[in-house]
């Protein structure tokens, strides 16, 4: 692929899988600032990595990949990481959020329960929740089908006590 | 709340949320164009030049104690002679574990499966310990490396105590810290005293997330 095609390959999949991005960093980072820095590691990585894509995979499974990586190690370093875009000096992304809605109050309490989870969790219930197969998750994890299942059962036990128990 | 209720929930309001979400096309056009260090090509310029110092600090080291071995072994002063060798010696171990993290940078690939990185980019962080262990091992030759026959000779009873009591001391507690400086001990109170503040940071989180990962392999070698 030469350099023209990689960047509409690239501007193409950035576009239409962004959900997954802003999905994966919201989930990990509670703060705004930390989101924008956040997407566009993931953006950078994703730009560095295409020439390894390889399309045996689904390109949502490629992408869910660098974006948890990149979000877990972004936990990981917990510093500020503004300095080293001193060259991309526009705003990257608008976030524009109906702070009154029903579902983003809801969505909130959810929240908060992922929150409490441990990172590979969170990842693990992400991908849960997004209805993605048992198959394609131990793809994206690199655990066995089986051992999905068993990771989800225990997780989804904890949640849905956490829920009877705020309703209690 | 159930499951499929749980899962519409999420998936809706997400939907809706990202939907609003705009990415700037400058943005993503400019990543194309500029060459960024990213998050593992930062790591790379320190760990380079750790190892060019230490490659230069080893090899000027073992020039001059090679040719105090070759040409005047006998008139020397071996308390300087064996403790600057062990202090080299000891570097070029660090020297190893630095050249081990910048092969294992080169090997992390941020597009192989979750456990995979985090398990690689995880113990490349805790490999730091095996420096801190070295550099602790080294505390015991910094003792004695200025001794000679000439002031050893001169020193009375107290001197000698005094002098002894502090290699010895520091020998113990280098030998003690360099086996018990591990990541099973990272919850005991020594350990976060040495190893507190910002810069252990992600050292500390490095051994949580390698406990994660160390689950997920566990069930799955029993699955």
């Amino acid at each position: 692929m030469d350099k023209q095609k990689q960047q509409q390959f690239f501007e193409g999949i950035i576009e239409q899988h962004k959900g997954i991005l802003f999905k994966v960093a919201r989930t990990y980072c509670p703060n705004v600032d930390d989101q924008q820095d956040v997407i566009q590691e993931m953006m950078i990585q994703i730009w560095q990595s295409i020439h390894k894509y390889n399309d045996q995979f689904k390109i949502s499974t490629w992408l869910y990949r660098i974006s948890l990586n990149v979000a877990i190690s972004f936990y990981r370093k917990n510093t500020t990481r503004a300095e080293k875009y001193t060259e991309l000096n526009e705003q990257l992304v608008e976030i524009s959020l109906d702070d009154k809605s029903e579902n983003e109050r809801q969505l909130k309490l959810l929240e908060q329960f992922i929150s409490e989870l441990k990172e590979i969790e969170k990842a693990l219930m992400i991908l849960y929740l997004e209805d993605k197969s048992h198959t394609e998750i131990a793809e994206i994890l690199g655990i066995s089908v089986s051992n999905v299942g068993t990771k989800i059962g225990r997780i989804k036990e904890r949640l849905k006590k956490r829920f009877s128990q705020l309703k209690s | 709340m159930n499951e499929l209720e749980l899962k519409k929930l999420w998936q809706t309001t997400n939907d809706k949320l990202a939907e609003n979400f705009v990415i700037n096309k400058k943005n993503t056009e400019d990543i194309t164009r500029i060459k960024v260090q990213n998050l593992l090509g930062s790591m790379k310029p320190l760990k380079i030049f750790a190892l060019l110092i230490g490659f230069l600090w080893v090899g000027i080291g073992s020039i001059i104690l090679g040719s105090i071995y070759l040409n005047s072994f006998s008139e020397a002063n071996k308390f300087f002679l064996f403790s600057g060798s062990i202090q080299v010696g000891l570097t070029a171990m660090a020297i190893f574990v630095y050249l081990y993290q910048l092969i294992t940078i080169y090997q992390v690939d941020i597009t192989d499966s979750i456990i995979n990185t985090q398990k690689k980019l995880s113990s490349l962080k805790i490999t730091t310990l095996w420096v801190n262990r070295i550099l602790f091992l080294q505390l015991p030759v910094w003792t004695t490396f200025w001794w000679n026959e000439t002031i050893i000779n001169d020193w009375g009873i107290l001197q000698w105590s005094i002098r002894l009591f502090f290699t010895i001391s520091f020998t113990v507690v280098a030998f003690w810290l360099f086996i018990n400086i591990k990541y099973e001990n990272r919850n005991k109170k020594w350990f976060q005293l040495i190893f507190n503040g910002k810069e252990w940071i992600p050292l500390m989180k490095s051994m949580e997330l390698l406990e994660q990962v160390d689950e997920y392999k566990d069930e799955n070698a029993s699955t």
